[in-house]
């Protein structure tokens, strides 16, 4: 690691202060896990400065409050994955923090991170897409929020501006009837970098009708998006194995319409498929 | 600042030192402190022989920047054992014969004292995912989680 100069912060304020006053060469530091890693790849980069936001005490925790479920953005991975009003809320986010990396990274790594690296394998971002999640930033100039599924130009770009602060995630909770699934397929259980994975919802009236369905595929796309060429088959139907099968061959079907064929497609798009059948039995197993 | 002063507390003990601030906690530990239970490995996060506990819970050290642990206690493989006491946990590894080569013993040791700490008496599959950011490359996974389980009933019995 090339030497920096490195600044502690114990408020968002100061925190916003370094950063407006190193704008361009300041870099956010949070849990580590991925930029002291990047840090190390990069020998030759020196980063300028790191503004140290791991002691903002505010920037933890979740919230059940009137306007939605908020967490803030140094909330670990472990804690999501343990959060109780996530489990019942908004399961699938609970699950897929459940699956990042191996215990000494959910314990470190935190969502603001995972959302500001911003890299398409993510775990959470797919959940928090279908969720219709929106990001709170903070700067001197003030605050503004900026609804996730806008906040990615192209991969490995945010709309951030340099001198932001991610404080925190917000969305509305998902209705008691919604059934949620995180599936990921990796090359090993633990420390594995999703190859892609499926965040489905699937919400049924009391005849079982479908009224609501949400489908955002991980590692598929550019960015992350809902596939509602795929949700509109599912709404006002019954949940069946064929019908679930043909919504995953039309998730995969728009991944190759966007991407292309490219190499990797045709593992991809036969994987896919079977991907998103399986998250939406999965949303479908106990009701 | 490029170098700062660290407080912090390792294995109970406070301590001071003068570190260059793009230093790891890994770094910390065995260049300057001269704690070298805690093992590099693949210094990416993958291998857990690094792991080490940070207030309590298991981190891999090689992705925490030294000067995040301000203020913080910092817990090693040198911190478990009471003078020549060793802990039930560390007992139960001797018992099992849980220790082939030695090198990923201190991270799974310590992976093991968070999940005893949070888990009391974990189930198998729950102790399985509990080492799973560690490695064993001497393939004795029978062994550990074999010791894991004895030393959950001996912290139980004998608390």
């Amino acid at each position: 690691m090339k030497p920096f100069d490195y600044i502690a912060t114990g408020t968002i304020e100061e925190a916003c202060a370094a950063l407006d006053a190193h704008a361009g060469r300041a870099r956010i530091l949070a849990g580590g896990t991925d930029l002291v890693l990047e840090l190390r790849r990069n020998g030759e980069l020196s980063p300028g400065t790191l503004v140290d936001i791991s002691r903002i005490g505010s920037l933890r925790g979740i919230a059940d409050s009137p306007e939605g479920i908020r967490i803030g953005s140094l909330t670990t991975h472990a804690e999501l994955s343990r959060s109780e009003v996530l489990r019942r809320r908004a399961g699938f986010l609970a699950a897929a923090a459940g699956e990042i990396g191996s215990p000494q990274i959910r314990n470190r790594g935190t969502i603001g991170g995972n959302i500001m690296h911003a890299a398409a394998c993510a775990d959470t971002v797919p959940p928090l897409v279908a969720l219709g999640a929106r990001l709170t930033l903070r700067s001197m100039q003030g605050e503004r929020v900026v609804p996730l599924e806008e906040f990615f130009p192209a991969p490995y770009r945010t709309r951030a501006r340099e001198n932001e602060v991610l404080t925190g995630i917000i969305f509305a909770p998902l209705p008691p009837a919604a059934r949620t699934a995180f599936v990921k397929l990796g090359r090993r259980n633990a420390l594995s970098i999703a190859r892609l994975s499926v965040a489905a919802l699937i919400e049924r009236d009391s005849q079982g009708v479908i009224v609501d369905a949400r489908i955002v595929p991980g590692a598929a796309l550019p960015v992350w998006r809902r596939i509602p060429e795929a949700e509109t088959m599912l709404c006002g139907q019954k949940a069946s194995t064929s019908l679930f099968a043909a919504a995953g061959q039309k998730v995969a079907g728009t991944m190759v319409e966007v991407t292309g064929r490219r190499w990797s497609t045709e593992y991809k798009e036969p994987v896919l498929a079977v991907l998103v059948r399986r998250a939406l039995e999965l949303c479908c197993r106990d009701s | 600042m490029k170098t700062l002063t660290l407080h912090t507390t390792v294995n109970g003990r406070a301590c001071e030192a003068v570190i260059a601030a793009n230093q790891t906690l890994l770094q910390l530990l065995r260049e300057t402190l001269g704690l070298t239970g805690t093992k590099c490995g693949c210094e990416i996060g993958e291998c857990g022989a690094c792991t080490v506990l940070l207030d309590g819970v298991a981190v891999n050290s090689c992705l925490v920047l030294a000067p995040q642990v301000e203020g913080r206690r910092v817990t090693t493989v040198e911190g478990l054992a009471q003078g020549e006491t060793l802990t039930p946990l560390q007992e139960a590894f001797l018992d099992h014969d849980a220790v082939h080569c030695g090198f990923c013993t201190p991270g799974m040791l310590m992976s093991a004292t968070d999940l005893l700490d949070h888990t009391p008496s974990p189930t198998e599959p729950e102790i399985r995912r509990g080492i799973s950011g560690n490695l064993c490359r001497c393939t004795g996974y029978t062994q550990i989680v074999a010791a894991i389980e004895e030393a959950a009933r001996r912290r139980v019995q004998e608390p």
